[in-house]
């Protein structure tokens, strides 16, 4: 059994009536980088507040190492926070804003200028210990938030939407930082985004949140592969997710065909959502095709092209590398381990149609989409 | 920056700029003409050397306004820091109230409190009234005309140019910096000490600026509130310039306006000197 160092249970938070966390629970393990993913607002924010101990639940309990430590106040609590806009000293130098946290714990002065180097040098900021904090660069703010943090040895570090503020290509390079630093500490971090991209990349495991609840807690495959409803399939990556009947063990039927797939232990003709990835789909000649359809819209996006199709009024995204044209008459195939079967639930119907593509995607193919359907 | 964004910065700052050149370059350039010249219009340095005979009277001035300075100080922060800690709606009443007096004329404000010193003022009649009642004649206390009304009239004065300063930088204060001190290990003691008050450093000097220097150079509250028993610097100037108690001497009076001018330019530049961030604050006074 793996050793939790962290355990949410039943916790609800409410902020003006309005309830915020609707009866967490959740279990962290000992040193697994855990994120937290949602779309802004769902409560990611929160979550980490109550186990920083800023905030109090209205009930359940925050149980750190097996005691619980619901009335701990923060100062206390053995969790170090990476804040969304890094929160540093401005009226001390970078030397100073990475020492504070132990000059709190009156350490002796060598042993700080040790540790302080030490961490200046795991984030790549040797030279700069005199350096004024609003001279620095917003990456190297991050690096000195992150170095005053660890300096003092956390056993969980928790960091909200630590690279929202930075450019895509440092992102990237910051994404990789982090996860060295995770793995060479060996401590637990919990981390939040809203970028389901940098949560799959990253995470040992990801908590997919909405609402205020938790929707799907697992490893990025299992999420990516196995999403348990609309909605999750939705936030993470594209899908087609369309309205299916699973005739029995292994066969489903939607848009009017029959498909074998590797699902089973639903009912017998359970209505089920279906979800395909548009990069599991390949394009064949139409009359070869599982499902036929009018394209109606293709953009090139460098590795391939995402190709919106009609298909008996729905339209689906697919992704290929061959060029399609608006007006083309298409196959489309799709095979046994493309098919996810999910359970209906309060997301059923809400997402995965690609017909309002065009309004939560770039401006760019936002105009190209809305030339082709205005033909 | 294009031509015509600088032409535009000129044309827009062409009215203060007219009016800094007429209304302050100008009459500092008249301090100066009258305190080198005698009174024929030659050169001489007799007026400044005729200052030192002053000097007490500087010294004074000084003390004083460096008392009601940190008085004002010491009332000031712990009541920002209250206000700046309550609901917003709170705040806002709590402010109105700090600048309620200001809306008040100085004069006004000045003499209330001159009748509520007085040896049959508010205060004295009171406490003889209580303590008659006990059949205890008292002659009362002598507030008024003592160093301590100037005092406390520069402390009532001033008070609000002390609290608004340090209660705008305490509210600017971003809360996620306190809730990463705390996150670090820091108790409430180790926040205040470490984060909150160094942050408000540029608060306290714009306070210190703007009670200082009205303080060391006022002559209204001393002359109220001291009766004549203390002369402070501002008195003995505005008696050159009047001709209150002798004749009208323009140099001498430009002279000692010019020291005390140097003397408190001396005193800002030792603040600043705590925190370079107050050039923006307090210290763009000058
Ligand atoms: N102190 C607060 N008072 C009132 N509402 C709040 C407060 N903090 C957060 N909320 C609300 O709670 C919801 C969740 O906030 P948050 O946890 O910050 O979301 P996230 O970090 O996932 O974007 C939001 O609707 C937000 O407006
Ligand atoms: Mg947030």
């Amino acid at each position: 059994m793996a050793n939790n160092i962290i355990d949410l249970k039943n916790i609800s938070v409410s902020f003006d009536g309005e309830q915020i966390l609707k009866n967490m629970n959740l279990r962290i393990e000992d040193k697994e980088f855990l994120t937290l993913l949602g779309p802004s607002g769902c409560g990611k924010t929160t979550t980490l507040r109550i186990i920083a101990g800023f905030l109090q639940p209205d009930s359940g309990d925050v149980i750190f190492d097996g005691k619980l430590i619901n009335g701990v106040p923060a100062h206390k609590r053995q969790v170090n926070t990476i804040f969304q806009r890094y929160a540093l000293f401005t009226h001390l130098n970078v030397f100073e804003n990475i020492a504070f946290g132990l000059r709190i714990r009156k350490t002796p002065e060598k042993e700080i200028k040790t540790a302080v180097s030490e961490m200046l040098e795991l984030v790549n900021l040797k030279g700069f210990e005199t350096r004024d904090i609003n001279s620095l660069s917003g990456g190297q703010q991050q690096r000195v938030a992150i170095a005053r943090a660890l300096v003092v040895k956390p056993r969980v570090l928790l960091l909200d939407e630590p690279l929202g503020a930075l450019d895509l290509k440092l992102r990237k390079d910051m994404q990789n930082e982090l996860k060295n630093i995770q793995q060479r500490l060996g401590i637990t971090f919990i981390y939040v985004t809203h970028d389901q991209e940098e949560a799959l990349s990253m995470s040992d495991k990801i908590v997919v949140m909405n609402n205020g609840e938790i929707q799907q807690i697992g490893t990025p495959i299992d999420i990516y592969n196995e999403p348990v409803n609309a909605f999750v399939a939705d936030f993470i990556g594209e899908s087609n997710i369309v309205d299916g009947i699973m005739r029995e063990d292994f066969v489903v039927d939607f848009s009017g065909n029959t498909f074998k797939c590797l699902d089973k232990g639903f009912g017998k003709n359970e209505a089920v959502d279906v979800v395909v990835r548009p990069e599991d789909v390949d394009v064949v000649p139409y009359d070869e095709g599982m499902l036929k359809g009018t394209v109606t819209s293709v953009t090139f996006k460098g590795v391939h092209f995402e190709i919106i199709v009609d298909i008996g009024g729905f339209k689906w995204m697919i992704q290929s590398t061959d060029e399609q044209f608006v007006g083309d008459n298409i196959g489309l195939y799709i095979e046994p381990d493309a098919i996810h079967i999910m359970k209906k639930s309060e997301y059923s119907g809400l997402y995965g149609d690609f017909s309002s593509y065009s309004e939560e995607f770039d401006e760019l193919s936002n105009a190209d989409a809305e030339e082709e359907e205005n033909e | 920056m294009n031509k015509s964004d600088t032409r535009l910065k000129r044309i827009m700052t062409a009215p203060f700029s007219v009016w800094m050149a007429i209304f302050v370059i100008v009459p500092i350039g008249l301090v100066l003409y009258y305190a080198f010249t005698s009174s024929e219009g030659g050169f001489t340095l007799e007026n400044i050397a005729s200052i030192w005979e002053y000097r007490g009277t500087y010294l004074i001035s000084i003390e004083l306004a460096l008392v009601a300075t940190v008085i004002c100080l010491l009332m000031a922060y712990p009541l920002a820091y209250s206000i700046s800690k309550m609901k917003a709606r709170r705040q806002q009443t709590m402010v109105l109230l700090v600048m309620l007096p200001m809306w008040m004329n100085f004069l006004i404000r000045t003499y209330a409190w001159m009748t509520i010193l007085e040896d049959t003022g508010l205060i004295n009649t009171f406490i003889k009234f209580l303590l008659s009642l006990v059949g205890y004649e008292f002659e009362g206390f002598t507030m008024i005309n003592t160093n301590g009304a100037i005092v406390l009239g520069m402390v009532y004065n001033f008070l609000p140019y002390m609290v608004l300063p340090i209660y705008t930088v305490l509210t600017k204060i971003d809360r996620s910096v306190i809730e990463a001190a705390r996150d670090l290990g820091a108790g409430g003691m180790d926040v205040f000490t470490r984060v909150i008050l160094p942050q408000s450093v540029p608060g306290i000097i714009s306070g210190i600026t703007m009670v200082f220097v009205p303080a060391v150079s006022t002559f209204v509250i001393s002359k109220l509130l001291g009766g004549g028993m203390t002369y402070l610097i501002g008195d003995i100037i505005e008696n050159y310039f009047l001709g209150n108690t002798g004749e009208v001497n323009y140099n001498v009076g430009a002279a000692l306006s010019l020291v005390l001018m140097v003397l408190i330019l001396i005193s800002m530049g030792i603040m600043n000197h705590f925190d370079e961030d107050a050039e923006t604050n307090g210290g763009g006074l000058f």
